[in-house]
């Protein structure tokens, strides 16, 4: 375009010039000739020789207007090629800028939740640089937005499915659990059916491990709740018995915290995938450590294995995975066999802040590290469960440990002083109703009284809720060896009168401790025996926690 | 099974633990359980050390006293097999003695005695 007017100039000039020279020529030539000839052919001479001329000088003008014709037409062709490539070039640079920047960006804005047609408004009509893009172009980007969408949809859609199928089964599979450990309880006495028990509550657990993976990876958040903090070291014997080869699972010095009830299962999972993971992985015979040590971002838990030690390239792809879950990961990209522990502590870390790192164990396997968050670590005393499933029998929570030395069971109910009366021999000999008192406050200075009065009385609550019993005097059986009289039981706290106060078991200082009606004390011979043969059954104690978690005594105490 | 012949122990599930029975357990198939009763006496012979398993340092605690396997099943709420595989462990290293009760039949009868004393002064 920019030349249009060049070629023409030159050759405006020299269609004279160039007609001119083989004019003259001929012209010259035909004069000659004309001179030359005998004067009766001069006329025709000079005829063909004018004719000739003429013939000439037309076809050179012809001549040199194709030639000038066909400049014009090759300069045109050369523009034309020219402005062609010029659009290929730019046709390829919008390409390229439109793979590089346009789709990821519209593709962003679509996984934030705009539909397509939204997309093409924000992206392509208001931006200036997209908005001459040929109707084409735009179509294909819709076309390729509304493919997205539509997959968005369906997999999300599968996602869900996949949740509401792992949630059905963590439902069957929870209450499967607690129907086991009622049975549990109900054939304790009975080993084989016991132990059958035990491992199909084991199997149970495992399929529950299972599901919750999947609702992990469907992208829900693990469905069972703590309303309470759980001890760490309670967590992880949780997370062992979700795993298939517990027993090679050894937990030294766990660090004494609790977890807050809303990240207990989360931590349960990702500890039973860790440690799933670490014993799988080794050999069988090899044991797997675990210890949770207090660090300044709140509880490092490794768990070492003694396996193989992770080459650096299994290292890599090992964190690799846990980095794509941490991005969120597909379904899809967990291939055909999958493998799903480290996608699963990869996912639970992302959504709870949870660290992660594997590391070469010093025993030669590999040190599965994981930082337990500072928030979902809480110091307070766990209630109930202290310390395994044993500890529910504790007093009340909110009685505090210290002052509970000599405290018996909750105060919640005990309004009637004396324990049930004995686990002895005869209750004939026992000092009588209104003795009761008397012989309490004078027990420890007179043995010999006790000694029929045996009745193992729990005086003090281990500091993990475990109530500890003294005997007031000897056991029921005296044959054995044991220090005959065990130290006279610690002296009452609040060394209230010798009556009420005097009694072990009466003088627990917590704030509800009533000193309890009078006397009423005695109560029947043999009541005793209830108590023990229920706590004996499988119904040894309502967990009913505070008010009455000692059972046994408070069917005795209430009758 | 969950006819009404039996009442089940309602167990709250909030307050349930996140560990299962077997984990105290141990190892299930390598585990022979003593034969002790429901009501054989258990006395610890040794103070717990920290190594211990709770459940295990709860029983040397409570057992520093005589104390009867059902009476150890009660406080810690525990069934009593998982009592006596716990005691079976520690019975293995010794750290508790175990001792059967005295059956009330090998005793003499108290009233039969009287019976006989009294025949006696009679005479």
């Amino acid at each position: 375009m920019v030349r249009v007017e060049s070629p023409p100039t030159d050759r405006e000039v020299p269609v004279v010039r160039v007609v001119l020279p083989p004019v003259v020529l001929l012209a010259g030539a035909t004069a000659a000739g004309v001179a030359l000839v005998v004067p009766a052919a001069r006329i025709p001479v000079a005829v063909c020789g004018a004719i000739t001329t003429l013939v000439v000088a037309v076809l050179t003008v012809a001549l040199h207007r194709r030639r000038r014709a066909m400049a014009a037409q090759r300069a045109e062709y050369e523009q034309r090629i020219a402005y062609l490539e010029h659009r290929i070039l730019s046709h390829d640079s919008e390409t390229v800028r439109l793979t590089k920047e346009v789709m990821p960006a519209a593709i962003r804005r679509l996984r934030v939740g705009n539909s397509p047609e939204e997309v093409m408004r924000d992206i392509v009509d208001a931006d200036a640089a997209n908005r001459h893009l040929p109707k084409a172009l735009r179509e294909q980007i819709f076309q390729v937005l509304e493919v997205i969408d539509n997959e968005e949809a369906r997999r999300d859609s599968a996602q869900r499915a996949f949740v509401s199928v792992a949630r059905r089964v963590q439902a069957i599979v929870h209450r499967q659990a607690s129907e086991l450990r009622e049975m549990e309880d109900h054939y304790g006495r009975n080993p084989e059916v016991f132990d059958d028990l035990l491992r199909i509550d084991h199997g149970t657990a495992l399929i529950g491990r299972l599901a919750d993976s999947i609702a992990v990876l469907g992208g829900a958040r693990p469905s069972r709740q703590w309303p309470k903090p759980v001890p760490l070291f309670s967590v992880l014997r949780g997370a062992m018995s979700r795993i298939l080869e517990y027993q090679r699972v050894d937990l030294h010095s766990i660090a004494k915290v609790a977890i807050v009830g809303t990240s207990v299962e989360p931590l349960i999972h990702a500890c039973a995938e860790l440690l799933d993971n670490a014993t799988r992985y080794s050999p069988p015979q090899t044991r797997v450590h675990v210890t949770a040590v207090e660090v300044q971002t709140g509880i490092a838990i490794e768990i070492e294995d003694g396996g193989v030690s992770l080459s650096e390239e299994a290292r890599a792809r090992a964190e690799n995975m846990l980095a794509q879950a941490q991005a969120g990961i597909n379904m899809n990209d967990l291939g055909e066999s999958p493998r799903l522990g480290m996608a699963v502590v990869g996912r639970l870390s992302r959504m709870y802040q949870l660290q992660v790192s594997l590391r070469q164990s010093a025993y030669g396997g590999v040190r599965a590290v994981l930082i337990v968050p500072r928030d979902m670590i809480t110091t307070g005393p766990a209630p109930g469960i202290a310390h395994g499933i044993g500890a529910t029998s504790r007093p009340t929570s909110s009685l505090d440990m210290s002052q509970l030395q000599h405290v018996v069971p909750p105060p919640g109910k005990r309004k009637s002083k004396p324990k049930p009366a004995a686990t002895g021999p005869v209750p004939s000999v026992v000092a009588p109703a209104p003795a009761g008192a008397p012989a309490a406050a004078a027990r420890p200075a007179t043995p010999a009284a006790a000694m029929e009065d045996d009745v193992p009385v729990v005086t003090e609550w281990t500091e993990n809720g475990l109530p500890q019993r003294r005997s007031r005097g000897r056991a029921p059986l005296g044959s054995h060896n044991l220090p005959q009289q065990p130290p006279p039981p610690p002296a009452p706290v609040n060394g209230g009168l010798p009556s009420r106060g005097g009694h072990p078991d009466g003088g627990y200082g917590g704030p509800a401790g009533p000193g309890g009606p009078g006397g009423s004390g005695e109560k029947p011979p043999g009541l005793w025996l209830e108590a023990f043969t229920k706590a004996v059954n499988g119904v040894p104690q309502e967990p009913k926690h505070g008010e009455d978690s000692d059972d046994a005594w408070d069917k005795g105490d209430l009758k | 099974m969950s006819g009404p012949r039996r009442e089940r122990r309602k167990t709250d599930p909030a307050l349930s633990d996140p560990e299962r029975l077997y984990v105290i357990t141990g190892d299930l198939d390598d585990s022979e359980r003593a034969a002790l009763d429901l009501v054989t006496m258990v006395v610890a012979q040794a103070e717990p050390s920290p190594t211990f398993q709770p459940e295990q340092a709860a029983i040397l605690r409570l057992c520093q006293a005589p104390l009867s396997v059902a009476e150890i099943s009660a406080y810690l709420s525990l069934p009593f097999s998982v009592v006596t595989s716990l005691l079976s462990d520690l019975l293995a290293t010794e750290l508790i003695e175990s001792r059967a009760p005295i059956v009330r039949a090998t005793l003499p009868d108290r009233s039969l005695l009287e019976a006989v004393m009294h025949g006696l002064q009679k005479l």
